[in-house]
């Protein structure tokens, strides 16, 4: 198979499948434009927050006028020799500067406490804990009824599915660290707000991630028991739930490690649990013990993360069945 | 009841401007082994669809025996569906329930909402499937993942599940179309034998001339919705079929089969 490709063939072919082809011209230029748009504002992001800093124009006061220096942005001024001095690090002195100060902060965590004072931080702990379990718990108990209202194939009646879903992205819009604060003033300091705060926040990510799930289901099963005679509500149990329940365990198992870190937040702002502590040692300058909050909370991450992931293979490779 | 016949009269379904099924007439006696053949599109899963009251028609009618099968609704319409069971090509098995619990959908019409909410079938229904899944030879499978069984056996277990029906009639859409030649000829198989163990009237779809021709006691040939041969398949004489469908369309009919029909005469 060797013929030759005539420019007219080449035609042709264009002519029938222009896409398969080299993008048009106009298209190439908005691309282009898109592009260079971005790595634009990347850069320009980089210099207006000051990650490097270029001086350009030095503005004099006395004169109210400004001068073209770019030689600045390696030479400073020091006010009391009174003399310009070459530095060529002056561009990200500022990042060095807020990295050496970081290091600072740095104290060998203490661990000498008292067993009382152990337990308190046990307590705190516990509490993130169960604030995040039960807020995953509440939220996904309550979404899952309206996950089922927000599923195209399960409610095909529009005028009730579109309002559920803008109903979850409205719920979504709210950020859980400021229904924390709500709920603080509406429920007082402590768990309670924080728990609340989780929960509505759960429902509306929960209903939405449902929804899709149901949705992304196939339809043959369910025509398999529509078939052999089964009921509209046989036909979800028995066709649907079996394709969705794993993915909606695994929603919610994934949520709950997310919530076990955003729980942290949530005591910062007097939310009860670990942050509540964390805050108050920050504020106190007390380093050394802040690091040993800080150790512990990210090994109770890991943890949830490494348990739940295991579970959540166990679930993916199991079904259920009439037993 | 138990010896009603099947009767389509002048059932036509129209799907936005393409007439699906056509004015489609047909009598289908107790027993009968009957086979649909016709090209790509020339309207058999909508014809079986109709039967089973997967869709509706836009017009016409289905009796089975006295009962008009097009005006049943709610609880009466699930019975009819199973009492004609259906198979599908692409199986429409659950495929993260076990095999067992496939097979007891079967018996999903006859139950109560929250015994059937709970997944709880009794021991008789439970011994009922066993049995079902003896006949195809699939008890080993019973307790494994639907998901995890080959096409011919997944196509086998839609086979018992329509058996625990107790159906009266059993409606195939293409079980054989995408099994290898071995497999086909297994299911195959299975369907006649239920065909005359059980005096089932069986009605299947099938794209190969040759299966239809070992198979059916009688072979209706479709095209655009509408009936263009019915009779024996001595009668679908290879004249016939170039008569109906070109002979081009006889050879697409021939070379689909080939390797299933050569499987068919060695067992059989
Ligand atoms: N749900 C539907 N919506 C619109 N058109 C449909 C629908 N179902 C079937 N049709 C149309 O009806 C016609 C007959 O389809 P049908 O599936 O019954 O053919 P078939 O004989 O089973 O073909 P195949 O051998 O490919 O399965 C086709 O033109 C198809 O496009
Ligand atoms: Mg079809």
């Amino acid at each position: 198979m060797t013929t030759q490709i005539t420019d007219a063939d080449i035609a042709a072919a264009k002519e029938r499948v222009p896409y398969a082809f080299r993008a048009p011209r106009e298209v190439i230029l908005r691309r282009r434009i898109v592009y260079g748009f971005m790595i634009a504002l990347f850069i320009w992001c980089i210099f207006d927050f000051e990650f490097i800093r270029v001086v350009l124009f030095d503005y004099d006061r006395r004169t109210d006028t400004w001068s073209f220096e770019p030689w600045q942005t390696f030479y400073e001024y020091n006010r009391r020799t009174k003399e310009w001095s070459f530095n060529p690090w002056l561009p990200v002195e500022r990042l060095y500067a807020g990295i050496y100060k970081a290091q600072a902060f740095f104290e060998w965590p203490r661990i000498d406490f008292s067993w009382e004072e152990w337990g308190m931080i046990a307590k705190g702990l516990g509490e993130t804990l169960s604030m995040a379990f039960l807020g995953t718990v509440l939220g996904a108990a309550l979404a899952f009824p309206l996950g089922w209202m927000g599923a195209k194939n399960i409610l095909p009646l529009s005028f009730i599915r579109v309002p559920t879903r803008r109903g979850f992205d409205f719920i979504r819009a709210f950020e859980t660290l400021i229904l924390a604060m709500i709920f603080i003033r509406a429920f007082g300091l402590g768990p309670l707000a924080g728990i609340l705060a989780i929960t509505v926040s759960e429902i509306g990510t929960f209903a939405k991630l449902f929804a899709e799930a149901i949705e992304n289901t196939s339809e043959k099963p369910v025509d398999g028991v529509k078939a052999s005679g089964g009921s509209a509500l046989q036909r979800i149990r028995y066709a649907v739930m079996p394709q969705v329940n794993p993915v909606i365990l695994s929603i919610i198992l994934y949520n709950f490690e997310s919530n076990t870190r955003s729980g942290t937040i949530l005591g910062i702002v007097g939310a009860g649990g670990i942050g509540f502590m964390l805050s108050d040692r920050i504020r106190a300058y007390r380093w050394d013990e802040v690091w040993t909050i800080i150790i512990l909370i990210i090994a109770m991450v890991y943890i949830i993360d490494w348990l739940s992931g295991r579970v959540r293979q166990r679930i993916i490779g199991s079904w259920d069945g009439a037993r | 009841m138990e010896h009603a016949s099947l009767r389509l009269e002048n059932l036509t379904r129209v799907f936005g401007q393409t007439t699906a099924v056509d004015r489609v007439s047909l009598d289908i006696a107790p027993g009968q082994f009957v086979g649909v053949i016709g090209r790509s599109g020339a309207g058999k899963s909508t014809l079986l669809r109709l039967i089973n009251r997967l869709i509706d028609p836009t017009d016409g009618k289905v009796t089975f025996g006295d009962t008009d099968v097009t005006t049943l609704k709610g609880r009466a319409l699930r019975e009819w569906r199973r009492d004609c069971a259906m198979i599908f090509q692409q199986f429409n098995l659950v495929e993260r329930l076990d095999v067992l619990t496939n097979v007891l959908v079967g018996r999903l019409a006859g139950r109560g909402f929250l015994s059937s909410m709970a997944m709880q079938f009794s021991d008789e229904e439970r011994t009922m499937a066993i049995q079902a899944l003896d006949r195809l030879d699939l008890v080993p499978q019973a307790l494994q993942r639907a998901g995890t069984l080959s096409g011919g056996q997944q196509q086998r277990v839609a086979i018992a599940r329509a058996l625990v029906q107790n159906p009266r009639i059993m409606l195939a859409d293409e079980p054989i179309a995408s099994l290898d030649p071995g497999n086909a000829t297994r299911v195959m198989e299975a369907l006649r034998t239920i065909n005359k163990e059980d005096g089932l009237t069986v009605l299947v779809n099938l794209h190969t001339l040759d299966t239809a021709r070992e198979y059916c006691d009688r072979i209706v040939a479709m095209r655009a919705g509408r009936v263009m041969f019915d009779g024996t398949a001595v009668q679908l004489t290879d004249d016939v079929v170039r008569d109906i469908y070109g002979s081009e369309g006889l050879e697409e009919f021939n070379e689909a089969v080939t390797s299933t029909a050569a499987r068919v005469r060695e067992t059989a």
